[in-house]
């Protein structure tokens, strides 16, 4: 990784912890959208890299408190959805086409990898404090609807266009080949 | 378009995530039905324990009231008893050649039928001695207040026809009290000396 990732890398962790603590409403976050769509744009392993970095730091300085043990279950979490960024990204080939059926696609992603990063972390709660993990999970219901639909929402009203906007920022072809130098 | 083989593998991934959202739902009600449920045993529980413990409550009630009832009928019949064995006076002592002070001792409860003697006794501290020539008692001194020279301790009753105080002519032991009648004790020098 040369020193402009590394400043990249930086500037958009530094991006994506700055919104997570920013005020929200609980279960609403940006950082998923973000790893998804940098995955996306610059690699898998740069999307997971930047997933596991936001976590870590957002697990020291977060307005809900030190994540503690569970830190590793978030980081886990947030690198799988950057990388799942990256590898779709791959699995799409040169120039597809943009339309309705590629806007499915992401959501039906960004649904279901907001549900494993869930499951992830509610999982690892219910491990490491050994409580068990089916109430766990169904007591974290309506945290996991929220945070699932807000994650669709965003991603499936935004990546493209987001997509788009970062490449004529860029100045390339978005499409012409994945970034993973 | 034909959907692509990853395309229907992504959509499935949707649909598994709206099965499992389903399913958190559908366990997130059931675990919420489960608690109504306890809660509604424990509500039930407790309504049957309040029903219970409010039938004691009241049988016990209605007994202490039959006990009261009882109680109240019998102490009635006893203040009935007792009204019929004493009678209430007004008794007044004029300490008027000591300090002229006067002291009235209203509704002295005393037993029917009893005398002057005994019915100031019952009010103040009385030193008597009996004359057996007289067959009376002659009163010495009442509260420390001795009879003294020509000052002694003369009794009246009041009239109440004629409104006046009539001077007790017999030992005070031997004068009978009636209900509700007015006495006075006066420290004097009488009238015939």
């Amino acid at each position: 990784m040369n020193v402009r990732r590394i400043a990249l890398l930086s500037a958009i962790a530094s991006l994506c912890v700055g919104i997570q603590l920013a005020p929200r409403p609980p279960s609403v976050e940006f950082t998923s959208p973000i790893c998804f769509l940098t995955g996306f744009l610059f690699g898998a392993f740069f999307g997971a890299l930047l997933g596991a970095l936001t976590m870590f730091i957002n697990g020291f300085l977060s307005p809900w408190g030190f994540a503690g043990i569970i830190m590793p279950f978030q980081m886990l979490g947030m690198a799988l959805i950057g990388f799942v960024g990256g590898v779709y990204r791959k699995s799409l080939g040169k120039n597809p086409s943009v339309g309705y059926s590629l806007n499915l696609e992401v959501i039906s992603l960004a649904a279901f990898f907001t549900l494993v990063y869930d499951i992830i972390t509610n999982v690892g709660y219910a491990v490491l404090f050994n409580v068990n993990i089916i109430a766990v999970l169904i007591l974290g219901t309506w945290f996991t609807i929220v945070h699932v639909v807000s994650n669709t929402l965003l991603i499936g009203g935004a990546f493209f266009g987001l997509v788009r906007i970062v490449g004529n920022l860029l100045g390339e072809d978005i499409w012409a080949c994945q970034r993973e130098d | 378009m034909g959907l692509s083989k990853r395309g229907l593998v992504i959509f499935c991934l949707g649909w598994l995530v709206s099965l499992v959202l389903t399913s958190f739902v559908a366990g997130y009600y059931y675990m919420e039905f489960q608690k109504e449920v306890q809660l509604s045993r424990e509500y039930a529980n407790m309504y049957n324990n309040l029903t219970q413990n409010y039938t004691g409550l009241l049988n016990n009630y209605l007994e202490l009231v039959a006990q009261y009832e009882s109680e109240k009928q019998n102490l009635t019949e006893l203040v009935e008893e007792y009204q019929s064995c004493i009678m209430h006076v007004n008794i007044c002592i004029d300490y008027k050649e000591w300090n002229a002070t006067v002291v009235w001792y209203n509704d002295t409860i005393v037993p029917l039928g009893c005398d002057l003697l005994q019915a100031t006794r019952t009010v103040a501290i009385v030193n008597s001695t009996y004359w057996s020539a007289h067959q009376a008692s002659f009163v010495d001194a009442i509260n420390g207040v001795w009879k003294a020279g020509a000052r002694f301790w003369m009794w009246y009753r009041w009239n109440a026809e004629k409104k006046i105080w009539e001077y007790g002519n017999v030992g005070a032991d031997r004068y009978k009290l009636t209900n509700s009648e007015t006495v006075m004790w006066r420290y004097e020098i009488p009238g015939y000396s």
